[in-house]
């Protein structure tokens, strides 16, 4: 693999980061990120394969970037209808209840996109049209969406919405005696989750130039959680970490040979063990603005 | 006929299995006044804030508020109607600075919608500078200002019951529930804790319904107390009255079998 594909590997990794992290912010373990990427992926497969006035307008033999956005925009409206739909009663579940059914859901999905004969079964799309004649212009789209959901979660922190998540973390009881409508801004971050996860999967699928039903499994689920528990889940930047770096690690150790899965398995072991709360923390963050606080003095404007 | 009373409880029972936590109690608090509830541990004091602050609902009986019955209503509701409360176990958000847990407070106070918030519009700037005013006099008013920038689990015991006061009043209560404020005080702080809520009925036009041990100082804060034993309600009245009374003095001391 080129190495400009590992990089955008690495984005699309720290975009399913970030998909997981937010609903986690507010103390909601879903696990239905792979779930969500899996209906971009397909939206984006379908669309592209099977619309060909949508190709057709494309210049160079390329598929066209205004479709692509239209890709985008349908997967994002149908995971976030779907999330609005299965929203409130799922996240009436706490900790490993919402766990199991937001499995269950990710597992009905790929059930569903097995035997149904729309996705293609078990072998799923091929020669989904590329956009982009190399791994540069998607390294270039990955960065844009990554550098998008990266604002938007720095952003989300100054508002309102962003505090209550993080009150609901601590003490959801207490949150709702504080007047915060507790239900609805879980489910806010639920439907953020699923429209970053969605995006995501409409770029993997041109990306991978096919798709089946092994895509956002029940082992992705895993892999995203693991990928916010080593960079952290109290602020964004953690979690972007966990995508890229862990994305990278098996393919950066291909010389170890065999012995890759067991540095990989270690890392992920060792990375919460030494640190608890993931690599990258609030505290430790303030910590480093103390140490460098020229370059920080545009910071959050907490301080007066 | 004069208005209805702020909160008025009816014949409000709950019971969790076997255990009839609250039994039976009425209960009215008129605006304006510190109304104490004593009563020995596992009298039902606190399940008795939990049902009108609606954490449980009520198994029987009435919560009105101003006259209209709000028994089952979720406690984000019961809130913004101008309920609030702290906790006898603390239930401050830690890792957030005292600031934080002060503008978690003021969320419904907090009009701007999200996309002003995410474009960091010059309206959204305007308003949050205000929240952080009122969360900073709020702070000031309860000598916390200086800790704003803490996390809130760095900060000493005394400092942390002053944090959940300030936070309570930052949704714009009513009616101010405290649950044991003076747990853990020396007589001092005590002391100067009656003061502040004092102070705070007279800033904010509060009405209080305060839960506390220490006998003496409730004699001195409340206009009116009532007394819980075994669930029941089974005594009211000014703090002399409810001194004098033979049943109270049983609860607290037994009885001379």
């Amino acid at each position: 693999m080129s190495d400009l594909s590992l990089l955008v590997q690495m984005g699309l990794g720290a975009l399913l980061a970030l998909s997981v992290y937010l609903p986690l912010r507010c103390g909601q373990l879903s696990l239905a990120t792979p779930g969500f990427y899996a209906i971009g992926g397909y939206v984006a497969a379908l669309l592209s394969t099977r619309w060909p006035a949508l190709a057709a307008a494309g210049a160079g033999g390329l598929y066209p970037l205004p479709a692509l956005l239209l890709e985008m925009v349908l997967a994002v409206g149908l995971a976030v209808g779907l999330a609005l739909l299965i929203g409130r009663p799922v996240l009436k579940l706490r900790g490993i209840y919402l766990a199991i059914a937001t499995i269950a859901l990710v597992e009905i999905l790929r059930v569903v996109n097995l035997n149904a004969g729309w996705s293609g079964g078990a072998v799923g799309i091929f020669a989904i049209p590329q956009p982009f004649d190399g791994p540069g212009g998607y390294l270039v789209c990955t960065a844009l969406l990554l550098a998008l959901c990266c604002w938007f979660c720095a952003r989300l922190e100054q508002t309102r919405l962003g505090r209550a998540m993080a009150a609901i973390r601590e003490d959801e009881l207490a949150t709702r005696c504080m007047g915060v409508p507790t239900a609805q801004v879980a489910l806010s971050a639920f439907v953020l989750s699923a429209a970053i996860a969605a995006l995501t999967g409409v770029v993997a699928a041109h990306f991978l130039n096919t798709w089946n039903a092994r895509q956002g499994g029940f082992d992705a689920s895993i892999t995203t959680l693991a990928f916010v528990v080593f960079g952290g889940s109290r602020t964004w930047l953690g979690p972007v970490l966990g995508g890229l770096v862990l994305t990278a690690l098996p393919e950066l150790l291909r010389p170890v040979g065999d012995l890759r899965l067991i540095v990989f398995g270690l890392v992920i072991l060792v990375g919460p063990i030494l640190a608890p709360q993931g690599l990258i923390t609030p505290e430790r963050l303030a910590a480093l603005a103390r140490a460098f606080p020229a370059r920080a003095a545009g910071g959050n404007g907490v301080r007066r | 006929m004069t208005a209805p009373p702020l909160l008025e409880l009816e014949g409000l029972s709950r019971s969790f299995g076997g255990l009839v936590a609250v039994n039976q109690v009425s209960l009215q608090v008129q605006e304006g006044t510190i109304t104490g509830l004593i009563g020995p541990n596992g009298a039902g004091k606190t399940t008795l804030f939990n049902l009108i602050s609606g954490l449980t609902p009520p198994h029987a009986g009435r919560i009105l508020w101003q006259g209209a019955a709000i028994g089952g209503l979720p406690p984000e509701r019961v809130n913004r109607l101008g309920i609030a409360r702290t906790f006898q176990n603390l239930r401050l958000f830690g890792p957030l600075s005292c600031l934080d847990n002060v503008l978690v407070g003021l969320h419904s106070a907090d009009r701007s919608p999200l996309l002003a918030g995410l474009l960091n519009r010059p309206a959204f700037r305007r308003q949050q500078d205000q929240l952080r005013q009122r969360a900073h006099e709020l702070l000031e008013l309860l000598e916390l200002d200086r800790l704003a920038d803490q996390p809130a689990d760095s900060l000493a015991y005394g400092h942390r019951r002053r944090l959940e006061i300030a936070r309570a009043l930052a949704t714009g209560p009513r009616l101010l529930l405290l649950d044991e404020p003076a747990a853990g005080m020396n007589p001092a702080e005590k002391a100067a804790l009656a003061d502040l809520i004092e102070r705070l009925r007279q800033r904010f036009n509060l009405t209080v319904l305060v839960i506390e041990h220490h006998v003496p100082l409730m004699m001195r804060l409340c206009d009116r107390l009532a007394v819980l034993n075994f669930g029941q309600r089974i005594a009211e009245g000014t703090p002399a009255e409810v001194r004098s009374d033979p049943l109270v003095i049983e609860a607290y001391l037994g009885s001379q079998a």
